[in-house]
């Protein structure tokens, strides 16, 4: 059987993590192609359905990546961003899927190297896990 | 009378000279910036971390960075030195030669494919020579303008660039060009040069390869230096477990010439050593130092921390020597400890070098007809902070003396006023506003969307198989029309893309490029051009997040190129165009305190043609300035204020409110209603923007028989003793720190050691034979200061320290004080009689800030003091926009720094007072009503105040203040009914541009 | 027994090539130790080629082409002058004598100097003795550092110098300045020495990820020397961090791109 190549939803906030995808480009670090970013403006932009939604829409694996505590490009948003992922992690577990497969990571711009290697570790991590079930079970949306 | 000039010339592009920049662009003046280097950003760009938030410095640069490059008014001009300067105040004719680049700035896409195969490798001054970079380079990969250049005295002229550019962009017979730049005015910020630390032979730098400087250090933390952010040692790489930071190398040091103190060390060291044991927490800092400095805005915190939390050693001994031991190329440090020669070992030394004045400041002094002053720094006075010698000169920054980054951003704020001031009449005269033609109306349209997909020469192409994206683009839903570009964003493209877009009717157009933090703002104005709705246009990323990333897998990344595509074009389907809604201005200021802050800002207002209202809780203007006779300067402060009272109460933009407080205060940027209250009487005033000058208090001490004995005074009350001939004592004693830096209070409150230094001086000028003590925790006399501290020393002026552990030992028989103080130099216990005892008493915060605070909906901090947005980049503004703070309100001070501060927020309230509206952005929250619950979840989450509760109806409805809004979206993502919808980033559009990018292709 | 060295003749077809036949056609004796192989020019010799050759265990490397101003091509013997040059540089540094590998220039009238140069240059191949990569034991560091040097003669960055530096020095370059030959030479052998560096580590590394200290034992170079070349090759993403042990970073080869 072929390898299994998950795909990776990965909600950036727009000043700190896309930056630092940014960064990982303009320093030609590589890792692998599983991830598609959706750019918002902030971390705590993201609401729980948006990662619900991209489970239940075959997603391997949900990314939330925003500024370090302290550095939000609106004060305090990824301290949101970090609580709902939290919760949506809890929900998770309640219905069978693996809260791993939903990462919250701080990236800052300067971290292209980090960045890279975030997305290495969990595209080697979801590999382990495999497919996402609800995937498997075909729901209709 | 010549006539006037509406531009002005910065000459420096680090962040003094960006952050002058565009304050004067953004109130009607252009500008021309000018930096010696191929690139803005000076030495911020280098740094990691900074202090006292631990804040990336690149992060928060880069967008000040991204908003110079791309300002319509400010003009860059890089790699170019000044050769020249004739006219006068208000038309200077400046001569400016560029140096030759050798490539294109107009062409260049900052690709970086010719580095990639130049052969010639160099050293990297940027990363201090720890790296290497090529002869065809650009500074670093954030810089701004983002174009190479080659390096002439490296380049063999193989041609290789030239040919491996798709661009063109390369032009070898570039030349060098003089220009001359017709200005109203010049503001200096050139920043400063790091001292050699060669020059300090004992320390071993140059010869010992693990002794590195402060600044390479910064390299070396930095994740895009040559360690990636690892700490390791030069030597061979190992992590070190033991660091030494060795302070004021090359400050507060005759033998090398610098007898000041270079006033951030104290800070950036321990910052250095905090950021050390978060790379590598294993790691023991120890830094040697004579006095800690951290005399800043909750620097003292910082100090704390350093020592508690991270556990960082502070050892107080000037270092000897440092040795290295063969074999394992650790150091050997050599100190002393109270008379005891002393020595540690290390494995890596950091030297936390000194600021010295611009290598060029000779010659831009000779050049520009300016005074420097006895350390070479510029020439300035205490009443006039930010003004050289030669009229119409200003200056900010580093270049003015020793300082760190906010004390620069306020006096660049400040710089910026004072230069604008003089060409007040001719703002938005040289200024460019462009005409775009009325917008399509495409709201009972179908979808049309255009997609462009870039070539990026062979940067995305060589992997990427552009035209199988453009094939699988054409086949997308609502798409009509694709096409590739070798570089999509060239100007002959733009041409290209507007043609389209009248063309084929679209009516929503998508980029596949690189990445719309940089290229955005290029295509959106594009797009406007030919009269769509900016908000119609999105990018792919299909550079920096794939084709970058994924070299070696073009399957792969074609892949997720069309991908990536598929799911942008399901979002741009989704797009709705948006009104950038527009407020008005009201065209005038309200400055609340009318001391020497209040007053210079109001005045700063008033000269540059904007009516204020200023208003003061007291009777008289002045404040605190009322009870200084004399500063270390040569200035007399009382002449200073009667005539600085006599010019605001003579000005007739200037509407005095004396005896008046605030009760209320509504509404936002350009239109606040403020209730003032006169005894009484109440009335009530509109304007643009507020200025928060309320200044501080001193602290009334509880120690040390305050109030008990009558020998025991404050520093101002021995000020007013001294100037009634009143003084009488033959032994003086002053203790420091008197209500500061304690548990109650653990801030410095930063001007009491000047003070006690001022004092001192003034006593031996009296009567050259009174004894004077001063008991000191950390002698605090930081940057020129440095030098009255020991001029005081040189007249005798006896200074003994004290801290928590060695306490003063204060008694009192029949009104004789008595004060022993154990002084571990000698090794006894020294015995003082003082006739009078004088307290440095703190300065705290007004107890009434707490309401003022609640009603202008701004933060305090933890003492009391108003906490402004950013702590190094926004000194001087709240996040809540058009109010601004400036003088002891802020944090203790010293008057020139309180000046440089009132010019700064009248600097930033001018960026507001000067536009007739304003435009704030599009994409920001929107309620629907009628799904909204009155539930007010959302009000407590915006950090900017900028949901209120309305009534509609009779129900409880949330309401965005278009205003105020920023555009997070943390609101909308916490609505429970949905009833919020972040424009442009709407559920619809976010949630379509994630199922896209999940579904097969 | 008396040592029969191995050696391959690189022959330009229009020149050496015909001097050889004219060797044979003259019947001029000359020892049987050369293979050769025919190349339509000498500037068609590879520095690959003759790395390759020594590899396999050759005991000498002749290079032949036309005299200055005869070549066939017009100036493709003077490139291979300066690739012989680079690579008598670059095979300096592995620890094989650099005398293995030879150019000399014969025409095609030239069959009793074609002669003469064989038996010369097998004579001194002969004296030398083997080659210490060839045989049962071979001479395990120079075999890795000649294997470093084949990865470094085809780096980009040597052979853009490599193949401008006549035009560089003798016309003109992208200014119309001549470039002084001492400045080129300097740059080249600077370049050289880095990039055959890099390579070592880089192959050390793919077999095994080691510290600075190790390599810098291994390599027998000063640890500053590795730690200096591993950034620049972390920047150019060629190795990366595997892990940290204790105090000490260790590295991996990444696949080169």
């Amino acid at each position: 059987m072929a390898e299994f190549n998950p795909k990776i939803v990965a909600f950036l906030c727009n000043w700190c993590s896309y930056a630092g995808a940014d960064l990982a480009g303009v320093s030609r670090i590589q890792y692998p192609p599983s991830i598609r970013v959706v750019r918002v403006m902030c971390s705590g932009r993201i609401n729980p359905a948006f990662i619900l939604d991209a489970f239940k829409n075959g997603a391997d694996g949900v990314l939330v990546a925003g500024c370090h505590p302290g550095d939000c490009h609106y004060i305090a948003g990824n301290y949101k961003a970090q609580r709902r992922v939290l919760l949506v992690q809890k929900l998770m577990e309640a219905f069978g899927l693996e809260p791993e497969r939903l990462r919250l990571e701080w990236v800052s711009a300067s971290e292209g190297d980090r960045f890279a290697s975030v997305v290495k570790d969990m595209t080697a991590e979801i590999r382990k896990l495999g497919p996402n079930p609800i995937k498997m079970l075909e729901v209709e949306d | 009378m010549t006539n006037k000039v509406g531009s002005v010339l910065v000459v420096g592009g680090g962040i003094a000279g960006i952050q002058a920049s565009l304050d004067m662009a953004d109130s009607g003046f252009r500008v021309y910036l000018l930096d010696e280097s191929p690139g803005i950003g000076g030495v911020m760009a280098q740094l990691d971390k900074t202090f006292p938030t631990n804040d990336c410095s690149m992060c928060i640069l880069a967008p000040k960075l991204v908003a110079a490059g791309r300002h319509p008014n400010i003009h860059l001009i890089t790699n170019a030195d000044i050769t020249g300067i004739k006219g006068e105040a208000g038309n200077f004719d400046v001569s400016v030669r560029r140096r030759p680049r050798y490539v294109i700035r107009e062409k260049c896409t900052g690709c970086g494919v010719c580095a990639e195969k130049c052969p010639v490798e160099a050293i990297d001054e940027f990363n201090q020579g720890l790296m290497n970079r090529n002869s065809i380079y650009v500074k670093y990969v954030q810089t701004v303008p983002l174009t190479f250049l080659i390096d002439r005295d490296k380049c063999i002229g193989c041609g290789t660039c030239q040919e491996v550019c798709r661009a063109k962009a390369v032009m070898y017979d570039d030349k060098e060009e003089d220009v001359v730049l017709n200005v109203g005015s010049v503001v200096l910020a050139p920043g400063f040069e790091g001292f050699d630390p060669r020059l300090k032979r004992e320390y071993g730098y140059g010869r010992f390869t693990n002794v590195v400087s402060s600044t390479d250090f910064e390299r070396i933390l930095s994740a895009s230096g040559p360690y990636g952010g690892m700490v390791l040692r030069p030597y061979d790489g190992e992590v070190p477990r033991r660091i030494a930071f060795v302070q004021c190398v090359g400050s507060r040091d005759s033998q090398v010439g610098n007898n000041y103190c270079s006033a951030a060390c104290c800070m950036y060291g321990m910052k250095e050593s905090i950021i050390a044991k978060e790379h590598a927490p294993g790691v023991q800092c120890t830094i040697f130092f004579m006095d800690i400095r951290s005399y800043g805005k909750d620097f003292e915190l910082y100090y704390k921390r350093a020592q508690d939390e991270y556990n960082v050693q502070f050892i107080r001994s000037r270092v000897a020597s440092i040795d290295e031991i063969p074999g394992s190329k650790n150091l050997k440090v050599k100190y002393v400890v109270n008379e005891q020669p002393k020595e540690e070992e290390f494995e890596l030394v950091v030297l936390s070098i000194g600021m010295q004045p611009p290598k060029h400041a000779k010659e831009l002094a000779k050049a520009l007809d300016i005074k420097l002053n006895d350390n070479g720094f510029c020439y300035t006075k205490e009443f006039s902070p930010v003004e050289t010698s030669k009229p119409g000169v200003f200056v900010c920054g580093a270049f003015e003396g020793p300082k760190d980054i906010p004390e620069s951003v306020s006096q660049a704020s400040g710089a910026a006023t004072k230069a604008t001031s003089i060409i007040a009449s001719e703002r938005w005269k040289l200024t460019t506003t462009k005409v775009y033609p009325p917008e399509i109306d495409v709201s009972k349209q179908e979808p049309r969307i255009g997609v462009f997909v870039c070539h990026c020469g062979i940067n995305i192409g060589g992997v990427v198989k552009v035209p199988e994206v453009v094939e699988y683009a054409k086949k997308l839903p609502n798409v009509v029309y694709a096409e590739q570009n070798l570089y999509t964003c060239s100007q002959d493209t733009q041409e290209k893309i507007r043609e389209t877009i009248q063309e084929h009717k679209l009516n929503r157009v998508i980029v596949a490029s690189c990445t719309p933090r940089t290229h955005e703002p290029l295509f959106r104005e594009t797009v406007r051009e030919a009269g769509l709705n900016i908000y119609l246009f999105e990018m792919a990323n299909i550079r920096d997040q794939c084709s970058w990333v994924h070299m070696h897998e073009p399957k792969e990344a074609t892949a997720k190129a069309k991908d990536l595509v598929r799911s942008i074009v399901a979002k741009a389907s989704l797009l709705n165009p948006l009104p950038k809604p527009v407020i008005s201005v009201t065209h005038s200021g309200l400055v609340i305190g009318g001391g020497l802050s209040g007053m210079a800002a109001a005045q700063d207002l008033a000269e540059q043609g904007f009516e204020v209202d200023l208003v003061e809780k007291e009777k008289d203007l002045g404040g605190h300035l009322r009870h200084i006779y004399y500063t270390i300067g040569p200035e007399d402060p009382q002449e200073k204020l009667q005539s600085l009272i006599k010019q605001v109460s003579n000005n007739k933009m200037i509407h005095l409110h004396l005896n008046t407080k605030i009760d209320n205060v509504e509404g936002y940027v350009g239109n606040f209603k403020t209730t003032l209250n006169s005894n009484g009487l109440k009335s009530e005033v509109n304007s643009g923007t507020i200025i928060v000058a309320t200044g501080a208090t001193e602290y009334k001490p509880t120690e040390y028989f305050y109030g008990i004995n009558k020998n025991v005074v404050t520093q101002r009350e021995l000020e007013e003793m001294m100037v009634n001939g009143k003084l009488q004592a033959k032994t003086v004693a002053m203790i420091q720190c008197v209500g500061s830096r304690n548990e109650s209070n653990p801030n410095c409150s930063r001007i009491c050691c000047t003070q006690a230094i001022k004092n001192s001086l003034k006593i031996k000028e009296l009567s050259p034979e009174t004894e004077v003590y001063i008991l000191y925790k950390d002698m605090r006399t930081y940057g020129f200061i440095e030098e009255a501290y020991r001029e005081a020393v040189s007249k005798g002026v006896i200074c003994i320290r004290y801290d928590d552990e060695n306490k003063i030992n204060l008694t009192q028989e029949n009104d004789q004080l008595k004060l022993s103080i154990w002084e571990p130099t000698i090794g006894l216990s020294v015995p003082i009689e003082p006739d009078l005892l004088v307290l440095s008493a703190a300065t705290v915060a007004n107890t009434d800030n707490e309401e003022t605070a609640k009603m202008l909906k701004v933060p305090l901090t933890k003492d009391g003091f108003f906490l402004e947005a950013h702590m190094k980049l926004r000194p001087v503004d709240f996040a809540t926009e058009g109010v601004f703070l400036c003088g002891l309100a802020h944090s203790p001070k010293l008057i020139e720094e309180s000046l440089a501060q009132a010019s700064a927020a009248a600097s930033r309230a001018l960026t507001v007072l000067s536009k007739n509206a304003l435009e704030t952005e599009g994409a920001i929250s929107n309620v629907n009503e009628d799904l909204c619950s009155g539930c007010k979840v959302c009000e407590p989450l915006c950090e900017y105040h900028a949901i209120e509760m309305k009534d509609v109806d009779g129900k409880k409805r949330a309401h965005v203040l278009e205003a105020l809004c920023k555009g997070c979206g943390v609101c909308g993502s916490a609505c429970p009914t949905g009833a919020i919808s972040m424009l442009h980033f709407t559920d619809n559009q976010i949630i379509a541009q994630v199922r896209a990018a999940l579904k097969e292709a | 027994m008396e040592f029969e060295p191995k050696i391959v003749g690189f022959l330009c077809n229009w020149c050496s090539y015909a001097g050889a036949d004219l060797a044979g056609v003259s019947r001029i004796q000359y020892p049987p130790n050369i293979r050769i192989v025919r190349v339509m020019c000498s500037g068609r010799i590879d520095p690959d080629f003759i790395l390759e050759t020594l590899i396999h265990g050759a005991d000498g490397v002749l290079v032949m082409g036309c005299h200055p101003g005869d070549c066939h091509y017009i100036e493709g013997n003077l490139h291979a002058e300066r690739k012989a040059k680079m690579l008598r540089n670059l095979i300096a540094e592995t620890g094989l004598e650099p005398e293995r590998m030879h150019l000399e220039w014969v025409s095609a009238s030239e069959g009793a100097r074609f002669a003469q140069l064989v038996k010369e240059f097998t004579d001194r191949i002969t004296k030398l003795g083997p080659s210490p990569i060839s045989g049962e034991n071979p001479n395990k560091v120079i075999l890795e550092n000649l294997l470093a040097a084949k990865r470094t003669a085809g780096d980009f960055r040597l052979r853009v110098i490599v193949g401008r530096e006549r035009e560089l020095v003798e016309d003109k370059n992208a200014y119309g300045e001549k470039v002084p030959q001492e400045k080129l030479d300097e740059l080249l052998s600077e370049a050289i020495k880095t990039e055959y560096t890099r390579n070592r580590i880089y192959n050390m590394l793919e077999k095994e990820s080691l510290s600075v200290r190790e390599l810098s034992k291994r390599l027998d170079l000063s640890t500053q020397d590795v730690l200096t070349n591993i950034v620049v090759m972390r920047k150019k993403g060629m190795l990366g961090v595997e892990r940290i042990e204790g105090t000490t970073p260790i590295y991996m080869s990444l696949e080169v791109r």
